[in-house]
């Protein structure tokens, strides 16, 4: 692309020169791992395979509801590779099927045919299937050879050779708009078996040549108790198609046969079966589900006629089969505190292990030990999406929390100081109580630090002398504790399966986990640090707002974020549905600050609510207001709190919904500092900001989506006032829009439907050359509307999220931090984005060290600050100041978590890493001796001359 | 103290005067004191050279001439600073207005040194108080120093090192109190 102005030489120069000058960090080679981590997730697993084709085999294959194929080292849970597909139902994973170094796959329902090497994860083959939605897939087989994969799809069925895709034929099914065609089936003879059924009539079984796709037979089958085959139906022993009746209780074997059996009220039966290969017929034996807890293992006799109960499994909650060779084994899991239970046929074995969570899947692996007998191996999925691996005695051989591949919202808490840190804290704490005992308690308190700081001397020369990989600093909640510069946080994630993770910063180890049982699916949380570690007596503390999107009805999780135990304090009953909540910097007296919950009534309920803190909401109420925006009514609202905690409408602003929707509403974030109340200017004046906490961002999109009249439209609004402080409307403009609101800005992107590009547009606020008031800041009173500034840039990517990064006292410059659908994560200094660029170079601008306007933006590989550690799937990143100013933490989630930290103005609060200390204090010693030997030679010198 | 060459025509003089009753003579014994060994009667053997009087002879005639030297010196002296000052401007001018080590030198030296000579200003009104226009002199020479730091504080406005611009003070400004409180969001 070339710029569309044409830029004198020496600003092309300057620019060039600029930025070369401005940003030449990245990470050198040694640093790589240092105070970056990454761990990569899957999801919660739909298929798994184990790789049972050679012995010695140790992969594991799962496709994930994040519509990821993925190969697992089984003896350690590692990644060995990942496919990453399209994320909606675009890239959904239909089915999974395995067959000997093939892993066969149907993507996007019944859009793709794919066949992977499970070796190397390489993609062997990939056919394009026909419309239609997809049923089932099958191998097919044919003397003892698997060649073919059959699939069936709601009016079509396709053979497809297993070596190169092609297909072989294809063909319409008959009456496939009466008949739902839900199973395919092969026993390794020449045909291919469909099963169709329509619904309380009968059954239709047709019968394909394998070599032409003609019909051999087709057959139809009265069966008015079916309504679909779908685990209602199996195929058992040679050929003999067993259904459950859910009406009669009787087991149709085709001919059909009753049976005695009992089952749940209001329980569909399941069948389960098994075909160890697609040449072979299946097991004659099979499961019966009766209840969500009964289970019942059947035969079908060689006859073909008669079914024989082999035994009664209650309770049991899940049942699998496994096949090693010519050996069988049911695995079955009863509550019986969780016990794994392993049955082969007739002789059984046991072994249990516990899990505090129920587990929804069951994957078994048989295998033949050296000695001919049978080993097992399990794989369990819980329903907190913990994927857990199980050797045979019921040792767990690694647990993978795949939670984590779905984070929803995270907070950073600080670590809490150590017995000895806390001493000295609470020193300065504590009213002082007479010279004479502070001084004692001054100086025992530095005994005990020299005490501390001696033993850790003695470790470290202790530890020294072992070998160096044999030193573990293995991090546990017990030994947890602040470093010196606060770089080592507890990192709070909540996830969307209801499992709260604490996980340490530095080293990715996760320290605490939760579940949460009974929490919806799509529940949203929302995570408020009511309490910091800072006050020391008191632990932290952390409230997980969960509101039940149906209901509506929403329940306070109150936690200790250090150690995850849920807290003793009980939280408020909230009968009434929540809307919104509202953290206030009013702490009661045990220093934990106040969150107020407002129901539909506009009620309000604080959390705590103890005396004390409700006679300051009293005295404050004047001064405490919420806005609420309801995006399917276009609707923004303010209230005021009332002294008895009710609330009154004190404006509304509505934005037709027929014209545009509300899409996204941010505030300043509250723990954001701002250094410098204004900008130097380059003939030395200010032009001071407009730093209006109370300022909000609502972005909004039109419903119109036809690209000539699309927009996308910025509101600035006080909240207090809901005064509309300036809009700005991107004319031919389209969503998705990420933006970033902060200090005096808004930075957002969005595409240009007219151009077809991306663009970033920033809005800078500024009050003038003079301040209203300096001392106060009250939306009530603010005559004058802030200046402001609007320049927009090319981006050449889209963008999946957005973030500014936030030091402890905001004199570092800011970066944005945008991630890209690539997965890597860019570190944009905010100085690119910056409305008074020029056009023209100035001698002021280039006093104010502005760099001069160009369209586009430019992405440096160098400004990545992930390296080649990408983020599949960025979703959000989140910032957090530590204790050093030009430090930043910075934590990118999504599929995987990726935790760094950046340094906007680079680290000039920091001796660099390769700082020469002998040189220095060697130079620094040379002198001191040097100093002192001349003295002396001087002072000789005198002496003798006195004597001449 | 006067002129060495005053005081030698003095003592040639006083010679003449002595050496009226003869033409010359040679004194070539040593222990003939003619009568002034009173103060060298222990050291006699010391022979004065030729044309030696130990008589000071007050000396009048050069008073005028001598009283002019005084002056031109103290007005040497009172504007010593006033004419530093061209010199001060080409330096100025050569070193520009960037900040760097070599101007900042010059500016705290251009700086520093009219403070200095303020500071000693009653050891400059000793020098000048054998003249007449002592005050004019000393007003010249504290006017001298005064545009000299005039001008450093000059040098240092144009190079931008005074805080007179309201940017220099930015860094001071607290940030306003928030009289509100506000919180909210989207309906959850």
């Amino acid at each position: 692309m070339k710029p569309p102005a044409k830029m004198s030489k020496p600003t092309s120069l300057f620019v060039i020169f600029f930025s070369l000058f401005v940003m030449s960090e990245a990470v050198f080679e040694d640093q790589v791992g240092k105070f970056d981590w990454r761990q990569q997730y899957v999801g919660k697993t739909l298929f798994a395979h184990f790789d049972s084709h050679s012995q010695s085999s140790k992969k594991l294959f799962l496709a994930t509801d994040k519509n990821i194929f993925a190969s697992f080292n089984s003896r350690t849970g590692e990644l060995f590779w990942r496919h990453v597909d399209k994320a909606g139902p675009e890239g959904t994973i239909d089915i999974l099927l395995l067959h000997g170094q093939d892993a066969l796959m149907v993507v996007g329902g019944g859009r793709l045919l794919r066949s992977w090497d499970t070796n190397m994860g390489g993609l062997n083959w990939e056919a394009v299937l026909d419309t239609g939605s997809f049923q089932a897939a099958c191998f097919v087989a044919m003397q003892d050879t698997v060649k073919h994969v059959a699939v069936l799809k709601k009016a079509a069925i396709s053979l497809h050779y297993l070596t190169n895709g092609h297909q072989k034929w294809v063909e319409n099914l008959p009456d496939s708009d009466t008949v739902q065609y839900q199973a395919v089936y092969s026993g390794g003879e020449e045909e291919v078996y469909v099963l169709g059924v329509v619904p309380n009539s009968h059954l239709t079984i047709i019968a394909y040549s394998l070599e032409d796709g003609e019909i051999i037979k087709q057959r139809s089958v009265e069966a008015p108790w079916l309504s679909s085959v779908e685990s209602s139906c199996v195929v058992v022993g040679h050929g003999v198609l067993m259904c459950v009746d859910t009406a009669t209780l009787a087991l149709y074997a085709l001919p059909i046969q009753s049976l005695d059996l009992e089952v749940s009220p209001g329980f569909q039966p399941v069948l389960v079966s098994s075909q160890p290969h697609p040449a072979r017929s299946p097991i004659s034996e099979f499961f019966l589900q009766l209840g969500p807890d009964h289970h019942v293992l059947l035969q079908l006799n060689a006859d073909g006629y008669t079914i024989a109960p082999l035994r009664d499994f209650q309770p049991a909650f899940l049942v699998s089969f496994s096949t090693t060779g010519e050996k069988t084994v049911a695995a079955v899991m009863t509550p019986k505190n969780e016990t794994v239970k392993k049955k082969k046929n007739v002789a059984s074995c046991m072994w249990s292990y516990s899990s505090d969570v129920f587990p929804p899947q069951l994957y078994v692996h048989a295998f033949l030990k050296k000695d001919d007998s049978v080993g097992y191996r399990v794989l369990v999925q819980t329903q907190d999406h913990a994927l857990t691996f199980i050797q045979q005695p019921g040792r767990v051989v690694w647990t993978r929390e795949e939670a984590l591949a779905d984070v929803v919202t995270m907070e950073m808490v600080d670590l809490p100081l150590t017995g000895t840190q806390a001493e000295l804290e609470g020193e300065f704490g504590k009213k002082a109580d007479g010279l004479f005992p502070m001084v004692l308690k001054r100086l025992s308190s530095q005994v005990i630090l020299l005490q501390a700081w001696l033993a850790h001397l003695w470790k470290l020369f202790y530890e020294a002398r072992k070998p160096h990989g044999q030193v573990k600093n293995e991090v546990t909640i017990e030994t947890l504790s602040r470093d010196e510069f606060n770089l080592q946080k507890m990192m709070v994630m909540v996830t969307a399966s209801g499992k709260l993770f604490g996980i340490d910063s530095k080293s990715g180890s996760i320290l605490w986990k939760h579940y949460l049982e009974n929490v919806q699916p799509n529940a949203v949380f929302k995570l408020i640090v009511q309490r910091t570690t800072a006050h020391f007596p008191h632990p932290p503390q952390c409230t997980l707002l969960i509101k039940d999107k149906d209901t509506g009805l929403a329940s306070l999780h109150v936690f200790n974020p250090i150690f995850g135990r849920k807290s003793h304090i009980a939280p408020p009953a909230l009968p009434r549905p929540i809307l919104q909540s509202l953290l206030l910097p009013v702490i009661d007296q045990d220093y934990a600050k106040v969150l107020l919950l407002v129901d539909d009534q506009y009620k309000v309920t604080a959390f705590p609510s103890t005396k004390n803190v409700l006679q300051q909401l009293q005295e404050m109420a004047s001064s405490i207001f919420f806005y609420l925006i309801r995006s399917d009514q276009g609707n923004l609202s303010g209230f005021r709190l009332r002294k008895d905690l009710s609330t009154e409408r004190i404006w509304e602003v509505v934005l037709p919904t027929e014209v545009q929707k509300i899409v996204a509403v941010n505030g300043k974030r509250p723990n954001e500092h701002v250094h410098s109340q204004g900008r130097v200017m380059g003939d030395r004046s200010v032009l001071y900001k407009y730093l209006n906490p109370n300022l909000l961002a609502v972005v909004t999109e039109s419903t119109d989506a036809h690209p000539e009249r699309a927009f996308v439209g910025v509101f600035l609004v006080d909240g207090v006032t809901g005064r509309i402080i300036h809009e700005a409307v991107q004319r031919k403009a389209r969503g998705p829009v990420h933006f970033v609101h902060s200090e005096n800005w808004v930075v957002y992107e969005y595409w240009n439907t007219k151009s077809r590009r991306n663009e970033f547009s920033v809005l800078e606020l500024f009050e003038g050359t003079e301040l209203y008031n300096s001392t106060v800041f009250s939306s009530l009173d603010r005559p004058h509307l802030p200046q402001v500034l609007q320049q927009t840039y090319i981006f050449p990517s889209p963008i999946t999220t957005m973030e500014a990064t936030l030091t402890e006292k905001g004199i570092t410059s800011r970066h944005l931090l945008v991630g890209l659908p690539s997965g890597a994560i860019l570190s944009l200094p905010k100085m690119f984005l910056d409305p008074r660029r020029p056009e023209v170079v100035t001698e002021h601008s280039r006093e104010e060290n502005l760099i001069p306007y160009a369209p586009e933006m430019p992405i440096r590989t160098e400004w990545f600050i992930n390296y080649n550690q990408t983020v599949a799937r960025v979703k959000g990143i989140y910032t957090a100041p530590s204790g050093l100013e030009s430090t930043c933490l910075v934590v990118a989630y999504g599929l995987d978590i990726y935790q760094t930290r950046v340094y906007p103005s680079k680290q000039f609060d920091v001796l660099k890493d390769d700082y020469d200390y002998v040189l220095i204090s060697s130079v620094l010693f040379a002198l001191f001796f040097a100093t002192m030997i001349s003295k002396r030679l001087a002072q000789v010198k005198l002496l003798n001359r006195a004597w001449r | 103290m006067a002129p060495p060459g005053g005081q030698g025509g003095g003592a040639v003089s006083t010679r003449g005067a002595g050496a009226r009753r003869m033409k010359w003579a040679l004194e070539l014994s040593l222990g003939n004191a003619r009568g002034r060994g009173d103060r060298q009667s222990n050291q006699g053997d010391v022979m004065y050279p030729i044309g030696y009087s130990d008589k000071s002879v007050p000396d009048t005639s050069i008073q005028e001439t001598d009283k002019n030297l005084v002056e031109k010196r103290c007005w040497d002296v009172a504007l010593g600073p006033l004419k530093q000052i061209p010199m001060n401007l080409f330096i100025m001018y050569m070193s520009g207005n960037t900040i760097s080590i070599f101007p900042i030198m010059m500016v705290c030296m251009m700086a520093w040194r009219p403070i200095q000579a303020l500071m000693s200003m009653s050891a400059t009104f000793k020098l000048l108080e054998n003249s007449n226009q002592q005050w004019l002199q000393g007003l010249a020479y504290s006017v001298g120093n005064l545009l000299g730091s005039a001008l450093a504080i000059y040098k240092c406005q144009s190079m931008g090192l005074l805080p007179t611009h309201s940017s220099d003070w930015l860094a001071f400004i607290e940030p306003p109190q928030r009289m509100e409180i506000m919180g909210g969001g989207m309906v959850l």
